[in-house]
């Protein structure tokens, strides 16, 4: 949308004021600063539309009685994916009609950019038309009709692309992240400019192996020192554009490689994202040569950029030389050039004399052998380079080709088109991948997190054995119940209602059993966790990449630190409950309570242990039947009543160790949560804006 | 003197590859496997090389394709063996060229150089190449060609070598498939490494200055401390005999095989030593009070204390049954018994079932401790090692709650044992019954006879009313024999019982102690042992 707005011919400026239309050579730069220095503010919308188009002067004068017209049709226009500058152009308005009053001049000029502002589409669209004639290369061929569903669709695209966001670290992640890297800049430095001005001046990138003579072959086409040249390597840092006078503005103005700045001569330490533009007479008009760093030095950095200038280009010269054909970088770079569908041109160069014939031969039989026979290939021999350049019989064949390129529109735009193809269509491969990676990560992490839900469903599994098949009940927990139990304790809870009130006879044997059940349940929990913790752990562990790197974490390998007095509390609690329960739930049978009165505290207790120490609680009812304590409950409570509460206590001890695990399992989703969470929608939203720039194209 | 110090390096270097080969034991399972395997490679590689010729030294021409490896090695060898062109990749095979050609050969086959490819120098005198003698030169394919995707000779053998010589030109000397992926992986290789500016002869003097000053600084930067470059021109001939006499220097020395060696060794020890962070030497055995503390902790888990409790309290209650006064118990039987009511059935013998059942542990108690003490053993160990011992302290945790209940039930009397005295008491209170039941039928004979004159008495004694007395308190004094023998034997009960427990208690916690000591501290000890040993071998691998 910014691209395209930026684009926008400034025909408000030109139609406005009539002596605008005389200085129309020299662009927006001065223009753009005094409206600047004017007292009328500028909201960042406008900013983008202030560039006035470098064209003819007739075709100005031509289009300016035209424009009333076209601001009625352009409206509707507007409709269709252009909210955003109509909006900003209406608050402009508004702004306008205060500063009407300060300064008349500055506002009636704001105004027409408003108009030219809304309406670029159908405007575009005319430019396109008005350039039938070829001898006009100094204009700049305005796009064909770029259908607004395309430029959506690669918006759309642009959105998707630059929401993946891939968090864990599993191999392949760093691929990804340079995956999607290079598609966005792709889309940014070439693919949405492009498609917006079709054949504007095409732009070659000369790319190749340190050493092999990139800027020597730049220099000598350029006529000039433009960039350096010399024995250290890597020779060049920051890419170089050169171009003809004519063209400076327009790479200047920065639609290709709007990313990177521009500056005006190579400096030892340019900041990276940055790039030289300098201009040669020497070179033909409508095309323009960018020196890369090399793509295989020691210097990594330079690869990058190299690889994002090879994105960015219209075509592609790959320069190699007689001793460095058969690298593997170089056949590496071959190999993105046929992948992503580029037009592509070898020069071979520091050909010895003497070996021509067969080198050349073998490398064209490489060439074939690779599927790549038809590619145009220049030779220039080994010579003695001078001032940085080549004698120019040697690189005369390549003027040459250059010339014709340059002459010839519809073969220039060919190869521009052809390039824009192979770049969208090597989409079709690119971004399904990056989804797909998009989509392992996001199995990798429902996998991750199952492997902890298991491992702490395992262990509430096993709490729950251990307190059904009475495993509970041994150690001290059965020597205190025998205490109890056996020394009349037991017997003693039960009182005859007419006898004395319930006389507590041992209350520190009661506290002892409740104090050894607790802590046998503690123990049963504490030992659950802590195998649940080394569990996950070794899960984790076994899952390649991510889950094994996160594994690595500190601490998860065992549980929190305050597990032990959480667990204390949870049991407590329990307990609690229970007693509540015995007290308000297990009403006495009335032909019981007209007999006996009970000790409730001590109650809960037989039941506790009647409930997790024998475990059997749906023995077939009947008296004489099941162990000691369902059978006293099951006479004093009754069948019905004790089964109630008998599920109500279990599933309340579920429910609350379940929820002292789910705080356990909290530290493993936070580590998960740490490493990155993917965004299961994007994978979603990628195919659907691959599937859109299908059906746009 | 050479012959001393290369005794020397080679007596160090035995050493520490013994230490390496302990590492590699030990850290089984424990260190990253990648890094592993290297070492066990490295010390596969180490023993062939150390038991082949060590009168030879292994050098190897590498570098780029074009950069002219076989020019420099026919160069050197002053012969044409190794065919040049301009095809690019020339080289593809590796060519051997041998100073002195006895005992080499096992030397070259365990390099896999192919027969036809090896050279010998007929004689090592000629041309007075004597300093030469024992050089074994390769000229290897080149690593960075297409056609080096798919064969890693040059790889395998710039692995194995024993001095390396890159071969560099002004135009590839930066290039990344050298410097990222050996010059600086080979780091601390300075002793065996040199570096050859060849093709030299294209560039002008200043231009070669230039250059050489920039590859140094470049070398310097990826960690190469003294960089030693040589310019060559195997066209011209131009600095062919330096790289000779480095060569010759190197050979004579004896020593490469060793210096390569040693440094692979170095930078895989650094890495272990990274991938181990902070090895600390730990206590190899388990101190007393950390014993002490797992012996606490397992009789919790059985409850040793709790059942010598209760076995005092319900021997103190089941005595009364036997040892106590009968009339009390008879006059409590008549109380209502509110069990009844409920019809609960046996309820008495459950409680007694109850009480006769045998000591078991408790398995997740036994567990904790056992997870307790690891824990606190391995306080500041590395995490897999960390690990290791709590696993080797579990190895039998499973068994653990089975064997103990199994050696305690041994132990432990059953809370319902009836000792023997406890019988004889019973019959004494019972014959204290009888004599009470018989002085009451005598005061009931005396009373009949005597007092109201129902008849004849049969014996004298039975009518004598004046015996009466005597009768009421022999009565009154069997009673209070019988609740004073109760009373005292009660006593003697409970401090039966309390002699019993302590004697119980100490018991068990003796065999708790020894089934601990055996299942879980022996192989605890066992893997701590294995830990430090793999920590003095780290510290005798890193010299």
């Amino acid at each position: 949308m910014r691209s395209a707005a930026r684009n926008t011919p400034d025909h408000g400026t030109g139609a406005g004021s009539g002596d605008a239309v005389t200085e129309e050579p020299d662009i927006a730069g001065p223009d753009l600063a005094d409206r600047d220095a004017g007292e009328h503010p500028e909201s960042p919308g406008e900013q983008t539309v202030a560039f006035r188009p470098i064209r003819d002067d007739e075709d100005m004068i031509e289009d300016a009685p035209v424009r009333p017209g076209e601001e009625c049709e352009g409206e509707p226009a507007d409709a269709d994916g252009e909210q955003d500058p109509a909006d900003a152009a209406a608050a402009e308005a508004a702004q306008d009609a205060q500063s009407l009053e300060d300064d008349p001049e500055g506002a009636e000029d704001a105004e027409h950019t408003d108009d030219a502002d809304g309406m670029e589409d159908i405007e575009r669209a005319e430019d396109g038309e008005d350039e039938p004639d070829g001898d006009r290369v100094r204009s700049f061929p305005m796009p064909e009709p770029v259908s607004a569903a395309l430029t959506e669709a690669l918006n759309q695209l642009r959105t998707a692309v630059k929401g993946l966001h891939f968090g864990l670290d599993v191999p392949g992640s760093e691929e990804a992240r340079k995956a999607q890297a290079s598609v966005l800049a792709q889309l940014d430095d070439y693919v949405i400019p492009r498609v917006h001005m079709s054949t504007a001046p095409a732009l070659i990138v000369v790319a190749g192996s340190t050493g092999a003579g990139k800027s020597t072959i730049v220099n000598s086409l350029a006529g000039g020192k433009v960039s350096a040249t010399g024995v250290r390597r890597p020779t060049t840092a920051t890419p170089v554009i050169v171009c003809h006078p004519d063209d400076h503005e327009w790479y200047a103005r920065g639609d290709l490689l709007g990313g990177l700045r521009r500056l005006d001569e190579p400096t030892r330490d340019a900041p990276p994202g940055s790039v030289v533009l300098t201009s040669s007479p020497s070179l033909p008009r409508g095309l323009a040569l960018l020196d890369t760093p090399d793509i295989d030095s020691v210097v990594e950095e330079h690869h990058e950029i190299a690889h994002r200038m090879l994105d960015a280009a219209d075509l592609w010269v790959f320069v190699t030389t007689a001793s460095r054909y058969a690298d593997a970088p170089s056949w590496g770079l071959l190999r993105r050039a046929k992948e992503r569908g580029a037009r592509l041109v070898i020069v071979l160069s520091r050909v010895p004399h003497r070996s021509r014939e067969v080198v050349v031969k073998h490398f064209g039989r490489m060439l074939k052998e690779y599927g790549l026979g038809e590619v145009e290939c220049f030779v220039i021999n080994e010579t003695s380079v001078r001032d940085g350049r080549l004698p120019e019989i040697e690189i005369a064949d390549l003027r040459i080709w250059m010339s014709a390129l340059s002459a010839d529109d519809e073969r220039r735009e060919a190869a521009v088109k052809s390039t824009l193809n192979g770049v969208l269509n090597s989409f079709r491969t690119r971004l399904p991948a990056l989804a797909r990676h998009l989509e392992t990560q996001v199995a990798l992490r429902a996998d991750l997190r199952s492997d902890v839900d298991a491992a702490y469903m395992g262990a509430l599994t096993r709490i729950d054995e251990a307190t059904r098949d009475g495993s509970l009940l041994r150690g001290e927990v059965l020597a205190r119940w025998q205490d109890f139990a056996g020394t009349g304790d037991l017997m003693r809870t039960l009182q005859l209602r007419r006898g004395a009130k319930g006389h507590q006879q041992g209350p520190e044997r009661v506290r002892g059993l409740k104090a050894a059940l607790r802590a046998g349940l503690e123990a049963l929990v504490n030992s659950a966790v802590q195998q649940a913790a080394e569990e996950v752990v070794a899960r984790w562990r076994q899952r390649a990449g991510a889950g094994d790197r996160l594994a690595a974490t500190p601490g998860l390998g065992r549980p929190a630190e305050e597990i032990a007095r959480r667990t204390t509390r949870t049991i407590t609690a329990w307990q609690d409950h229970v007693t509540e329960l015995i007290r308000t739930e297990g009403v006495t049978k009335r032909s019981v309570a007209k007999l006996i009165s009970f000790d409730v505290e001590s109650l809960s207790l037989i039941f506790m242990i009647g409930l997790l120490g024998y475990g059997a609680t749906d023995a077939p009812a009947g008296a004489g039947a099941g162990a000691l304590p369902q059978r006293l409950l099951r006479g004093l409570l009754g069948a019905e009543s004790l089964r109630n509460i008998s599920a109500k206590a279990r599933s309340d001890l579920r429910a609350r160790v379940g929820l002292l695990f789910d705080e356990e399992t909290l530290r493993y989703v936070d580590a998960l949560d740490s490493a990155g969470i993917p965004d299961e929608a994007a994978a979603t939203r990628l195919y659907q804006a691959t599937y859109n720039l299908e059906v746009a194209r | 003197m050479t012959a001393v110090s290369t005794a020397e390096t080679q007596h160090g270097l035995g050493s520490r590859l013994a230490a390496l080969a302990k590492i590699v034991e030990l850290g089984q399972g424990r260190l990253d496997p990648a890094l592993v395997t290297e070492a066990a490679q490295l010390l596969l590689r180490a023993g062939d090389r150390l038991k082949l010729s060590s009168d030879h030294t292994v050098v190897a021409l590498a570098g780029g394709t074009g950069s002219g490896k076989s020019s420099l090695f026919n160069a050197v060898s002053g012969l044409e063996l190794s065919p040049i062109g301009v095809r690019r990749p020339t080289t593809a095979r590796t060519h051997a060229c041998v100073w002195g050609i006895d005992g080499a050969g096992p030397l070259l086959d365990w390099l896999q150089i192919q027969w036809r490819h090896r050279f010998a120098r007929a004689s090592a005198l000629d041309k007075g190449e004597s300093q030469l003698h024992g050089l074994i030169l390769l000229d290897l394919p080149d690593h960075d060609s297409i056609r080096a995707l798919t064969d890693h000779e040059a790889h395998r053998l710039i692995q194995v070598a024993d001095l390396i010589v890159w071969v560099l030109d002004p135009q590839k000397y930066a290039d990344a498939s050298v410097h990222r992926r050996y010059v600086t992986e080979l780091n601390g290789h300075d002793a065996v490494t040199v570096f050859v500016l060849n093709q030299s002869d294209r560039l002008t003097p200043e231009e070669q200055a230039e250059c050489v000053a920039d590859l140094e600084e470049l070398l310097r930067r990826e960690g190469v401390t003294r960089p030693r470059v040589v310019a060559t021109s195997a066209t011209t001939g131009k600095g062919v005999d330096s790289l000779k006499a480095v060569l010759a220097e190197s050979v004579a020395a004896r020593r490469a095989a060793y210096q390569r060696l040693e440094a692979d060794l170095d930078r895989l020890v650094l890495r272990l030593v990274k991938d181990v962070p902070e090895l600390l030497r730990v206590e190899s055995t388990v101190d007393g009070a950390r014993r002490a503390g797992l012996v606490e902790a397992l009789c919790d888990a059985i409850g040793v204390s709790a059942l010598g409790e209760a076995l005092e309290n319900v021997y103190a209650v089941r005595s009364a049954e036997w040892v106590g006064w009968p009339y009390a118990r008879w006059a409590a039987r008549l109380r209502p018994d509110p069990l009844k009511s409920l019809r609960l059935g046996a309820v008495k013998d459950d409680i007694r079932g109850l009480v006769a059942s045998s000591v078991t542990a408790q398995p997740a108690e036994v567990d904790n401790a056992v997870q307790t003490l690891a824990d606190g053993l391995t306080a500041g160990m590395p995490e897999v090692w960390r690990d290791g011992v709590r696993e080797a302290a579990r190895s039998r945790v499973d068994e653990l709650p089975e064997a103990l209940s199994g050696e305690l039930s041994e132990v432990a009397p059953p809370l319902d044992r009836v000792p023997v005295w406890w019988w004889l008491l019973k019959i004494w209170q019972y014959l204290l019954v009888l004599m009470f039941v018989a002085s009451l039928a005598w005061a009931g004979a005396i009373l009949a006879y005597g007092v109201f004159k129902a008849g004849r008495p049969p014996a004298e004694v039975l009518g004598d009313v004046a015996v009466l007395p005597w009768v009421g308190l022999m009565m009154i004094s069997v009673l209070g024999l019988g609740l004073f023998s109760a009373m005292s034997s009660r006593n003697f009960v409970v401090l039966a019982a309390g002699k019993e427990r302590d004697r119980l208690e100490h018991d068990m916690r003796r065999r708790v102690g020894v089934l601990a000591q055996d299942m879980v501290v022996q192989p605890l000890e066992r893997e701590l042992n294995r830990y430090n040993e793999f920590f003095g071998a780290m510290a005798a691998a890193r010299r």
